[in-house]
C-alpha cells in the first residue's frame, strides 16, 4: 500500500488500528502454530528415518528373496503359487488432524499368515517359496507402517512451510507497511491540526488589529 | 480397505504372494498414469505402492497429486530418491535445517 493512496481521516486511522491489532494477534497465532508444528514434526522425524531405513532393508530381502525363488522353482512355479494366495491383508485408513493437518492412521490385520494359510499347496513347493512370502509379507508391514509416518511428515512440513510463510509476510510486510501507514496519517492529523490552530490566530490577531 | 501395487511385472509378482490382490502391471508410461489414475479413484484403496524408479516418471501435475493423497496414501519404495533426498529437500526448505542424517 502506497502512502499517497492513504486518506488521512480520522475514521482511516481507526481502521488501520483495528488492522494492526488483528494482524498482531494473527501473527501470534500462526507463531504458535508453527512451533506446534515443528514439535509435532520433531517427535516423527526419529520414527520416520528409522521406518525408511528398515523398509529399504526388507525390500532388499525381499527381493534377493524372489530372485532366489525364480531361479529354484522357476518364473512359472513362482507365479502360479503367487496367484493362488488367497487370503488378503485388511488395512484400514483413517484420518486425524494435527493442528488443522489432516494426517492418515493406518491399522492393518492379516498381513502375516502361516503356510498352511497361504493357499499354495505345501507340497508342490519348496521352502524357498515359503521365505520368499514371508520375506514380502514382512516388507507390507513395514509398508504399511512407513505409509503412514512418511505422509505425516511430507503433510506437516508443507503445513510448517505455508506456516512459516505466513508469518513471515505478516511480520516483515503487513504489519510494517500497516504501521507506516498509521503514523503517516497520525503526522498529517498532527500537521493539519497546527495548521488550523495557525490559521485561527492569523484571523484572530487580525481581527485585533 | 485394499493396498494396490503399481509397477512392472516382478516388481508386483512378490506383492502377490503376500496375499495382495490389486496388483497393475504397468510395462509402459501410459499404461503406469492410466493405473495410477484408475487407483485413485478406487475409494476401496488405503495405500499406493509404487516403484521409485516410476514415480520419476510420472508427469509433475500426477506426482504433486500423488504426494499429497492421504486417502489412498502413497508410498514409493525400491531406491533412496523418494524416502531419502526429496524429504532431504523438504525439511531442508522447511525447517531451514538438515535433520535427515
Amino acid at each position: 500500500m502506497a502512502l499517497r493512496d492513504i486518506k488521512p481521516t480520522r475514521s482511516e486511522l481507526i481502521n488501520l488500528k483495528r488492522k494492526i491489532q488483528l494482524s498482531e494477534r494473527g501473527y501470534k497465532i500462526l507463531k504458535m502454530k508453527r512451533d506446534g508444528l515443528i514439535l509435532e514434526f520433531f517427535k516423527i522425524l526419529a520414527n520416520a528415518k528409522d521406518s525408511r531405513g528398515e523398509l529399504l532393508r526388507k525390500y532388499e530381502r525381499a527381493a534377493e528373496m524372489m530372485a532366489l525363488a525364480n531361479t529354484v522353482e522357476g518364473a512359472i512355479g513362482v507365479k502360479s503359487a503367487a496367484f493362488s494366495v488367497k487370503e488378503v491383508p485388511e488395512v484400514h485408513l483413517k484420518s486425524k488432524n494435527i493442528m488443522g493437518v489432516v494426517v492418515p492412521q493406518i491399522d492393518s490385520n492379516k498381513v502375516r499368515k502361516s503356510v498352511i494359510d497361504r493357499g499354495y499347496g505345501v507340497l508342490g513347493t519348496s521352502t524357498v517359496i515359503d521365505e520368499t512370502a514371508s520375506a514380502f509379507e514382512e516388507l507390507v508391514e513395514a509398508i504399511i507402517e512407513s505409509a503412514e509416518i512418511e505422509t505425516t511428515m511430507k503433510r506437516l512440513l508443507d503445513e510448517i512451510e505455508k506456516t512459516k510463510r505466513r508469518v513471515n509476510a505478516l511480520e516483515f510486510k503487513v504489519i510494517p507497511e500497516l504501521t507506516e501507514a498509521r503514523d503517516f496519517i497520525k503526522m498529517r492529523l498532527d500537521e493539519m491540526e497546527r495548521e488550523e490552530l495557525f490559521r485561527m490566530k492569523k484571523i484572530k490577531s487580525r481581527n485585533t488589529a | 480397505m485394499d493396498i494396490a501395487v503399481i509397477g512392472n511385472s516382478e516388481f508386483i509378482l512378490g506383492f502377490r504372494l503376500a496375499g495382495i490382490h490389486k496388483t497393475y502391471a504397468a510395462e509402459n508410461d501410459e499404461r503406469l498414469v492410466e493405473h495410477i489414475t484408475s487407483v485413485l479413484q478406487d475409494n476401496e484403496v488405503a495405500i499406493l505402492v509404487l516403484n521409485s524408479s516410476d514415480m520419476e516418471k510420472v508427469p509433475r501435475k500426477l506426482r504433486v497429486t500423488l504426494e499429497n493423497s492421504v486417502k489412498p496414501t502413497v508410498i514409493a519404495i525400491g531406491g533412496d530418491v523418494e524416502g531419502g533426498l526429496s524429504m532431504r529437500e523438504k525439511i531442508k526448505r522447511s525447517v531451514g535445517v538438515d535433520l535427515w542424517k
